[in-house]
């Protein structure tokens, strides 16, 4: 692979107790990469996604970022304040994340996903919209690298179509997309795909 | 702290939004204070004796020439009682019950004794053991003081009518006897009309003497009869309802059982959402979650705290209670509100941080609240092992500051001591909460 090293996964390992639910990992994540993850359900691909996003400390290993390099993550249960409206969460991300004018990005990403804005409380939204909105709390402050669990699974063929243009245009500009999923299909979309099966990852 | 600045206003905006969920905070502790406060008037209520009147006593009663009023007397001396009337046996089998916890027997010849004043008429009193037993004990001695008191004033008032006769002069009656007695004045006068010789000048200095001594005999004789006297004042104070104990119990309770569960619950809300492991990935650390959610207790729990007490205040003016509300503590009040809440905030966070999701937190916040206040409403002295164990929890010392902070003159050695106390607890269940939550993630 001709890119840089945005993230690096060195010798991860996740234990729950006794069970191990992610043996001795070692992933480069390189500049312009699709990696797509695949296996079964409960073969480690959240798991190992969720460690190279900061939000699982690993057993074992360690995880690398470039310094400077935003890592965008859309866990695959949508997390955002269904209290909020879509806006408020963007904005409320957006501010956490100390993107420059939250306002400005909440309302490109709001135009962009087709969300509702203010209209409804975001837990009132459909199962798809919410996942739209996962996605783009993922996008604020536009990362370079981008980490989405089975991204399309609650997207409609419109929705999906956008996704991955989006991912193409990060690919495009030097970024990187590390995704899980079981179509497939979307197999295809990816430089490289990585099985997981028991917590063994395996070229595949 | 811009993260947990961000976070806390999230939570205002999200509890705003939530009018049910905001509705039972407020509500579900006002109604406990209020539940707490009935059980404490119950506690304080007027415990049930039976009365047995094997004597068949009536309502008045002439001694030593006196017409007492012997019912009322024995009504007015029990009002802290409720006096049940039921013959003696019913009253053995009430007491074995413990439905009554006394029995209080006017025995047969009572007031026959009484008129005789050859035997001491006896009242007799049987109790249950400890409970409100000495209470009952002390109220059977103040009737019997009182009856004593009420016949003591008749036989001075007797006492003092010969004097009177012996000094003036005049009819009067003795044991059913009839007679007229001239009395010193009229001795006096009589001697006046006599030849001065030596041995007359003598019995008029004796009579003059005697009319001076005698003059003072009232006042002396009530003074023995009753060296001491209790005068009762008009003012009593403070409805119950309204005492600065319940005023602070009312605070107390209220705001532990908001700052406790909202902390707990609000914390865990994050987790139920999916939103922590976004947070936790530099966005927001657990310190900050923790200040966030301890930030948000501590606010509402002033601002309800303020409320209850300006509603107290409002109902002390309008009523016209006498000392009224101290306005002036009420900084010092929201001060003991804000480190109360913020403690109670952080026991909290500790709740949600060990807690799965919300409906366990805010299960365990109300399991873990009840046991807090109730050990906290144990006096120290009835149990010591109670007032150590409630010293680990904010309730104790927050009902203790409230106490000092609205009613006590000179308050501020105990308000500093218990607001270290809130302070040093708040830091701790922040530093546990904080590592709980280190933990669980990891």
């Amino acid at each position: 692979m001709s890119g840089e090293t945005l993230l690096s996964a060195r010798g991860v390992t996740r234990r729950y107790g006794a069970r191990v639910a992610l043996h001795v990992t070692d992933l480069d994540v390189h500049a312009g990469e699709t990696i797509a993850l695949t296996g079964p359900n409960g073969a480690g691909k959240s798991t190992l996604l969720s460690i190279l996003a900061g939000a699982l400390v690993p057993s074992g290993g360690r995880v690398e970022r470039v310094s400077g390099v935003l890592v965008g993550w859309a866990p695959q249960r949508p997390a955002h304040y269904g209290k909020l409206s879509a806006r408020e969460n963007l904005e409320l991300f957006a501010r956490l994340g100390r993107v420059p004018d939250a306002e400005g990005a909440a309302e490109l990403l709001l135009a962009e996903f087709g969300l509702p804005g203010d209209r409804q409380a975001s837990g009132t939204l459909s199962v798809g919209m919410r996942q739209r909105l996962n996605v783009a709390i993922a996008l604020l402050g536009a990362p370079r690298v981008l980490l989405l669990d089975e991204p399309s699974a609650s997207l409609d063929p419109e929705q999906r179509r956008r996704l991955w243009e989006l991912a193409s245009g990060l690919r495009a500009h030097g970024g990187a997309l590390v995704f899980a999923t079981q179509h497939l299909e979307e197999l295809e979309r990816a430089d490289r795909v990585i099985r997981l099966e028991e917590g063994r990852a395996a070229a595949a | 702290m811009r993260s947990a600045w961000l976070i806390f206003a999230k939570d205002v905006r999200v509890l705003a939004r939530s009018p049910a969920l905001l509705v039972v905070l407020l509500a579900y502790p006002l109604v406990i204070a209020a539940l707490v406060g009935m059980v404490a008037s119950y506690a304080s209520s007027k415990p049930r004796v039976a009365f047995v009147d094997e004597d068949g006593l009536p309502a008045a009663i002439d001694v030593a020439g006196h017409r007492f009023d012997l019912v009322g007397t024995i009504e007015r001396s029990t009002s802290e009682l409720t006096l049940v009337r039921v013959d003696r046996a019913e009253a053995e089998r009430q007491l074995r019950a413990g439905r009554i916890v006394a029995m209080l027997v006017i025995p047969r010849g009572f007031a026959a004794d009484l008129r005789s004043l050859v035997r001491r008429p006896r009242i007799e009193l049987k109790t249950t053991r400890g409970g409100l037993s000495p209470r009952v004990t002390q109220q059977a001695q103040a009737l019997v003081f009182s009856l004593n008191q009420t016949l003591s004033d008749a036989y001075l008032e007797a006492t003092l009518k010969v004097v009177r006769l012996v000094v003036g002069g005049g009819p009067g009656e003795f044991f059913g006897n009839r007679f007229t007695v001239i009395g010193l004045t009229g001795a006096r006068e009589l001697l006046a009309g006599l030849p001065q010789v030596e041995q007359v000048q003598e019995i008029q200095k004796f009579v003059s003497q005697a009319e001076t001594a005698l003059g003072d005999a009232d006042e002396a004789l009530r003074a023995t009869a009753r060296p001491v006297e209790l005068v009762e004042l008009g003012d009593r104070g403070r409805t119950w309802l309204l005492s600065a104990q319940v005023q602070a119990y009312g605070l107390a309770v209220t705001i532990s059982f908001l700052a406790l569960l909202l902390a707990a619950g609000s914390l865990a809300a994050e987790r139920d959402e999916d939103v922590l492991q976004r947070l936790v990935r530099g966005l927001a650390g657990h310190g900050r979650l923790v200040a966030a959610k301890v930030g948000l207790a501590a606010l509402v729990a002033t601002l309800l705290g303020l409320a209850i007490a300006v509603a107290f205040g409002v109902i002390l003016e309008l009523g016209g209670v006498a000392g009224g509300q101290p306005w002036e503590r009420l900084p010092l009040l929201a001060m003991g509100l804000l480190l109360a809440g913020t403690a109670l905030g952080a026991l909290g966070t500790v709740v949600g941080a060990l807690a799965r999701e919300g409906r366990t937190a805010t299960l365990a916040a109300l399991l873990l609240v009840l046991p807090v206040v109730f050990l906290g409403l144990v006096p120290r002295e009835v149990a010591p092992a109670a007032g150590w164990i409630s010293d680990a929890f904010p309730f104790a010392h927050a009902l203790r500051f409230f106490g000092d902070a609205l009613f006590e003159l000179d308050p501020w050695g105990s308000l500093a001591r218990e607001a270290a106390w809130l302070a040093g607890l708040a830091l701790a269940y922040g530093a546990v909460a904080r590592v709980a939550m280190r933990r669980l993630l990891a």
